[in-house]
């Protein structure tokens, strides 16, 4: 059965974005990022002009976001007080980033950078986080070696003003840290066109040291308010966001969501942690191909970001 | 007046022979064609998954060529350009504007259009891509690259189903001096809405004879025109909605999945 899209101008089969939507929002609910990464390309190679890919998967984000919230929270899995934190800093460096794109762009080869920085850092955290998690796995016993070496950092962190209490997390911090930490995945999210969930995930657990389970429904939390501000701004400035298409794939996305995170608490943190690097392995290795192999056709719709 | 006489005869004489000849000439020289489309006003609802166009009518001489051209309206084309960065790294290296170029260009012929029309009448009637090569206005620089970047454009245009070349589609039949034509065209989803030209030319001697045109209407209507409408001219609203519905979706699953315990 097919169904015209107003704003995407096709028409698609609606089973193709539903079961889309449920594979995609299965990962949401399971690790806590937005799944624009797999989305966004799969809706391309379907018809949908790319920039209206783009903001409506924004927009089906906020949909399965707010049903994977929903679900963490009600087994007490989100930190609200964190993410309200770290959205503070990923609104700031949201407008920041934005500014530095454009002085990227006036340099000109601002794509080469980007692409280039993304793949490395995708890479670099994709392997340690892969890495880190299998020896955890294996043997327990290494904290005491770690201890020493992050004591550093740890009093660093201790020494900062403004030290409150989180306590879903069970941490204590500065309240700059999290802001901190936020604007950079803001700005890094900004100006790599994508949101932050893979580098807010291994952020929130290795240096603000967060239980696994409670990153997943905290990064669900943020990257929810992320997207509503994305699908507004896309949606009045460019006009670009197709409702009917975002509509069937958070049919699909919201339940996906769902069995993600029953699937999510079926699995240790550590084999969490293991599968998501395994996807920011595949990811990386993805836009390896993508920069690397002749592609198809060389030329591609205009606009968007 | 005996010049004057003269002067009838030769007149009289003149007009005989003229009509003697005229059979002959009255091909060529009263050269016709028509054209209709069944279906010329296509609406685009919910359930649009394109549609079909017959264009049809009659041309004369009998044994005349003929091309149908099914274009939209001239206008800007801009794509994003993917080239090679640092001799190894595919990636978009500018933008390419096309001006003077349709979003919309099928041709038909009975025969290949290098056989049956000259360089000159393709390029004066826009007929094939090489004519709209030189009828567009591209900001690169000319030659090679002009070639490249529009053999891409090409490419990009067909895989979207928005360009398209065959030959052998249209049927003719004979009949008396004339021959009725008729083609069925399979209108892609893919074209957006707007006015449509399907220009059918009789060609000749690798000239074209005569003409005929018809109109194409594409609009959208109910609900995809509500929502298309809306995106445009109420965007902070259509916004809201979008960002609305998601969360209620969101939440509506959220507690559907509480109540079935599902989550649990």
């Amino acid at each position: 059965m097919y169904l015209y899209l107003p704003v995407a101008l096709t028409s698609i089969n609606i089973f193709l974005p539903v079961g889309l939507g449920l594979i995609v929002g299965m990962l949401s609910g399971l690790f806590g990022v937005g799944g624009g990464f797999l989305m966004t390309p799969l809706l391309i190679m379907l018809g949908i002009p790319s920039t209206v890919a783009a903001a409506t998967d924004s927009n089906q984000i906020v949909a399965a976001s707010t049903s994977g919230t929903y679900a963490h929270w009600k087994v007490g899995n989100v930190d609200f007080k964190m993410g309200i934190y770290l959205l503070i800093g990923g609104f700031s460096g949201g407008l920041i980033g934005v500014e530095a794109m454009k002085v990227l762009r006036a340099m000109g080869n601002a794509d080469f950078v980007i692409k280039i920085t993304y793949v490395l850092m995708l890479g670099i955290v994709g392997t340690y986080m892969f890495l880190e998690s299998l020896s955890s796995m294996r043997k327990k016993k290494s904290e005491e070696v770690k201890g020493e070496k992050e004591s550093k950092i740890s009093a660093f962190l201790k020494s900062l003003p403004l030290q409150t209490h989180f306590e879903k997390s069970g941490i204590t911090h500065s309240v700059l840290v999290p802001i901190f930490l936020g604007a950079v995945v803001g700005i890094l999210a900004a100006i790599m066109g994508v949101g932050g969930g893979f580098v807010m995930v291994p952020i929130m657990f290795y240096v603000l040291k967060m239980p696994m389970h409670v990153i997943v429904g905290t990064s669900l939390f943020q990257i929810l308010f992320t997207c509503i501000e994305v699908t507004f701004l896309q949606s009045y400035t460019n006009h670009t966001v197709d409702f009917t298409l975002a509509v069937l794939l958070l049919l699909g996305s919201t339940i996906g969501a769902q069995i993600g995170a029953v699937f999510g608490r079926k699995l240790k943190g550590e084999q969490l942690k293991v599968l998501l690097a395994i996807i920011v392995l595949a990811v990386t290795v993805k836009i390896i191909f993508e920069l690397t192999l002749t592609p198809s056709l060389l030329l591609s719709q205009a606009g968007g970001h | 007046m005996r010049y004057f006489i003269s002067t009838n005869r030769v007149l009289i004489i003149f007009g005989l022979l003229t009509l003697l000849l005229l059979p002959v000439s009255m091909d060529d020289a009263f050269a016709e064609i028509t054209a209709n489309a069944k279906h010329d006003h296509i609406t685009i609802n919910s359930f649009y998954h394109g549609t079909t166009v017959t264009i049809s009518g009659f041309s004369n001489p009998r044994d005349a060529d003929l091309i149908i051209k099914l274009t939209s309206p001239d206008g800007l084309q801009s794509l994003r350009k993917k080239g090679k960065v640092a001799s190894f790294l595919w990636m978009n290296t500018g933008e390419l504007k096309i001006e003077n170029v349709p979003n919309v260009y099928f041709l038909y012929s009975t025969r290949k259009i290098e056989d049956i029309l000259s360089r000159e009448e393709m390029d004066k009637y826009v007929i094939g891509y090489p004519a709209l090569v030189k009828h567009a206005t591209i900001n690169v620089s000319a030659g090679e690259e002009k070639t490249k970047w529009f053999n891409e454009f090409i490419k990009f245009k067909e895989s979207s189903k928005l360009f398209d070349t065959s030959v052998g589609k249209i049927s003719t039949t004979k009949k008396d001096r004339k021959q009725d034509y008729s083609i069925l065209t399979e209108w892609p989803y893919q074209a957006p809405p707007g006015n449509y030209t399907a220009a059918v030319y009789a060609v000749k001697d690798k000239k074209v004879i005569e003409t005929a045109a018809v109109n194409v209407f594409v609009e959208q209507v109910g609900l995809v025109k509500s929502f298309a409408d809306m995106a445009k001219n109420n965007a902070a609203l259509y916004g809201l909605i979008s960002i609305g519905v998601a969360l209620g979706a969101g939440f509506g699953v959220g507690m559907v999945f509480r109540k079935s315990g599902g989550a649990h």
